[in-house]
């Protein structure tokens, strides 16, 4: 990905960037655990750092513009290039083996032709709305752009959301760049996700305590690029409509 | 050379050999689907010395070779096969609430296993509404005391709500979120356990160890300390003779002159049309696999589908309400330890008539992982972008809280066919959902509630997501045939040897998790089939007497072990 929008921290104003591990854990590595991991795990853990899957679902623009999108979805200027995490080959090996998560809403095309639909509308509305394409728009627009389709309120209009519902595309963009992106184990770093624990174990439960090969907290303040439009705005979130996306993972 | 050794945990071992049934002999039952309810028949009924073959839509897991500690490697466990869904509040499916895979749904339940209140059963009674089933709590009590040490339920001496009673292996250490529901509750005032009661094992079990709250509860345990009927009853049944056939899809149940069934035809592995003939057929496919199978099977005579006479098959299905409530909190949580099931309060399970409306709600710990969270954030506060990545950096500084809601039985929820077909040829289900004023309401009230008991236990901020959880009804039972599909033996009304079993025949939901009273019901239906004995498979005539529990047909080192201190 391109990287030019960055976060900066708010006490220099200097650009956060280059980083090998964003988050409040440095020091702190999953794989780096990967030998107290069952063998089956730690295969798949691993290949999934490793792989280079080629393109296979999506044409070589639409891939082009897939990523360009994702990367203002799940923006990852912070993060140094040889630690980015691959987003694209996640949704292409999805739609090319036209894995299903096991259902689809009677108001939406199936997954692979609403993939190409929507990308479709979003290279149209930005010739539009700026007569550039997607991937030449400055991050602030191509992010001014996306929001519109966050808010339920595609600008311009188009005809691809009257045969679907943003809505619902969007959270199937959002939830497949989401399980690409927290699948990973360095983005489990980021975050102090202590990863896989079998045969091990957890031992302290309580209080948020971290394990031995855990790290404590080290939190550090940043801004989000000055122009962005991406930060939580409880206020101006769009209206919860129920529900979006796959519910698998909590009951 | 080495023989393959078929691994259930990291000490159990699929018994082996397993026996195989000729192509073409006839053998007693033939169960489709084992899940929870598949699993504990099939063991009931080979140990009583009935020839079962039980076929399973999907894989027969070894729990070492093909299971992982990854959210994303494990979307196999899923029934992730097309299923349109739709209605004014569209259900989501795959992943959310149904299994695939011999263990099914057990394989990646939660675990929590409470017992449905006396008042579950008589909802119509009680408040003119839903509908009460055509037996009592006091029928299924003695099949849950028996499971819950079959499983067995671990969990708190004490459990204040329903039919109190205590459970057979002490609780579970306390984690944070667990901490979370506790703390915020008693500062409101409001009874809440910890520990339990959840299918998990807090000391180890005869050829099964120790859970090591390792948080991976519903991707499948490796460990081998959550029960699923994999490593709880399928041994035995395999130990006792029945054949458990995997990668087995059924396309229809068969229909003989006599108007009575002659056994199914399915999928192999290899796509290959086959036949197994048996002289009754359990059909355990849970809510809509049940329904969509016996739509299938329609034919002359029953042009609406199988046991369809009442036109009720497909109707009143059911989803809980399963509203996460999130709270960030100042000092760290770490969510992803201990068992998302955990702690809970039925404090507000009743109906209450200071409130606008019938029946009520569980308030219980869920234990989101980073994708799983990641994808609530963007449903709950339109988290995307920079916000995302800043939300996900504080995931360990979250708490998680689930509203488990009952939803009432309407006659417009509903499986149906779609026009789609699956990679058989077979039509997929259409799912159709719709909340009416009751649950509306009660899930209002619910959310606010679980909010407070958020905010109680100190979070500075509290956001929500609403969803879904579990699913039951379709194929409901009751006494009058006209508007039930079974008995409450699960036998249909309309064909003497055909049977459902499994989360479908339930009338209501309360507001409890239905893992344990599926299996509770799948044993009291195996002690009535093997009371019934060979009339089953030549009488028309229905018995409505309850067998009898019968106590010698525990799976090994269940029997005896881990009494309730308060039964």
């Amino acid at each position: 990905m391109s990287k030019n929008s960055f976060p900066r921290d708010p006490k220099t104003g200097k650009a956060i960037r280059n980083l090998s591990q964003p988050g409040y854990y440095p020091g702190y590595s999953t794989l780096g655990q990967r030998n107290a991991w069952d063998e089956t795990t730690r295969k798949t853990v691993v290949e999934r750092v490793h792989s280079h899957e080629e393109i296979r679902f999506f044409s070589p623009h639409e891939a082009e513009l897939l990523s360009a999108v994702a990367d203002r979805l799940i923006p990852q200027d912070d993060r140094a290039d040889d630690r980015t995490i691959p987003i694209l080959p996640s949704i292409d090996e999805r739609l090319y083996k036209n894995q299903l998560n096991g259902f689809r809403y009677e108001d939406m095309p199936p997954d692979r032709e609403a993939y190409r639909l929507g990308l479709h509308a979003i290279d149209e509305m930005s010739q539009q709305r700026f007569q550039l394409t997607f991937i030449a728009l400055p991050v602030f627009r191509q992010e001014l752009l996306l929001k519109s389709l966050h808010d339920g309120k595609p600008d311009p209009p188009h005809p691809a959301w009257k045969h679907m519902p943003v809505h619902r595309f969007w959270a199937m963009l959002m939830e497949d760049c989401a399980t690409a992106y927290y699948s990973h184990p360095w983005s489990w770093d980021e975050i102090g996700f202590g990863g896989p624990a079998y045969p091990r174990a957890y031992t302290r439960l309580e209080n948020g305590l971290p394990e031995p090969w855990e790290k404590d907290e080290t939190r550090y303040e940043w801004n989000a690029p000055e122009d962005s439009v991406s930060e939580i705005d409880i206020a101006g979130a769009p209206p919860e409509r129920s529900p979006l996306h796959g519910h698998g993972g909590t009951h | 050379m080495k023989e393959h050794v078929h691994r259930l945990g990291p000490m159990q071992v699929l018994p082996s050999p397993m026996r195989h049934y000729k192509p073409e002999e006839i053998v007693d039952y033939c169960i489709v689907g084992v899940g929870s309810a598949g699993g504990v028949l099939a063991q009931r009924l080979a140990r009583a010395g009935f020839s079962v073959v039980a076929l399973e839509a999907g894989p027969f897991w070894d729990t070492e070779k093909d299971w992982v500690s990854d959210e994303k490697g494990s979307h196999e466990l899923y029934w992730d096969d097309l299923r349109i869904t739709g209605g004014k509040d569209p259900l989501a499916l795959g992943a959310n609430n149904s299994g695939k895979g011999v263990g099914g749904g057990s394989v990646h339940w939660a675990a929590f296993a409470p017992r449905f209140h006396p008042s579950d059963f008589r909802v119509y009674s009680q408040d003119g509404v839903g509908a009460d089933w055509p037996m009592s709590y006091n029928d299924l009590k003695p099949y849950y005391e028996l499971l819950e040490q079959e499983i067995p339920v671990a969990g708190p001496a004490w459990f204040p709500w329903g039919n109190p009673h205590g459970y057979p292996y002490g609780p579970h250490p306390m984690g944070a979120v667990g901490d979370v529901l506790v703390r915020g509750c008693t500062n409101l005032g409001i009874r809440s356990v910890a520990g339990g009661p959840v299918a998990i094992l807090s000391a180890s079990h005869g050829d099964r160890p120790h859970c090591i709250y390792r948080g991976f509860c519903i991707q499948g345990c490796k460990v081998g300390a959550k029960a699923s009927t994999l490593i709880t009853h399928v041994p035995d049944a395999i130990t006792h003779g029945a054949e458990i056939r995997a990668h087995s899809m059924v396309s229809r149940v068969n229909l003989g002159r006599d108007g009575r069934v002659t056994g199914v035809t399915y999928f192999d592995r290899e796509h290959r049309e086959r036949v197994q003939h048996a002289r009754a057929v359990i059909v355990s496919g849970y809510a809509i696999e049940t329904p969509r199978l016996l739509f299938n099977s329609a034919c002359p005579g029953h042009k609406h589908g199988l046991a369809n006479s009442s036109g009720t098959l497909g109707k009143y299905l059911m989803a809980q309400a399963g509203n996460v409530v999130a709270g960030r909190f100042d000092q760290l949580i770490r969510l992803y330890k201990a068992p998302p099931a955990h702690a809970l309060s039925e404090e507000f399970y009743e109906t209450d008539k200071q409130r606008d409306f019938a029946r009520g709600f569980a308030i219980q710990t869920v234990g989101p992982l980073p994708i799983a969270f990641a994808k609530q954030m963007v449903a709950a506060i339109g988290a995307w972008g920079w916000g995302l990545r800043r939300v996900m950096m504080d995931y360990n500084h979250w708490a998680t809280l689930g509203v488990l809601g009952e939803i009432l039985p309407w006659q417009d929820n509903r499986v149906e066919l779609a026009d789609e077909k699956d990679q058989y040829g077979l039509r997929v289900a259409k799912v159709t959902f719709n909340l009416h004023d009751n649950d509306k309401k009660l899930i209002e009230f619910a959310k606010q509630k679980v909010m407070d008991v958020m905010r109680a236990a100190g979070a500075e901020q509290v956001v929500q997501e609403s969803r879904y959880a579990h699913l039951v009804g379709a194929a409901r039972m009751g006494s009058d045939p006209d508007d039930s599909v079974v008995d409450k033996f699960g036998r249909t009304h309309d064909i003497p040897n055909l049977f459902i079993c499994d989360g479908s025949i339930l009338p209501t939901q309360g507001s409890a998790n239905p893992g344990l009273t599926i299996q509770a019901l799948a044993a009291r239906t195996a002690d009535y089939l093997i009371k019934q004995g060979e009339s089953i498979f030549s009488s028309n005539k229905r018995d409505l007497n309850e067998p009898g529990i019968r106590y010698d047909l525990s799976p090994p080192y269940t029997r005896f072990k881990g009494n309730p201190r308060i039964a």
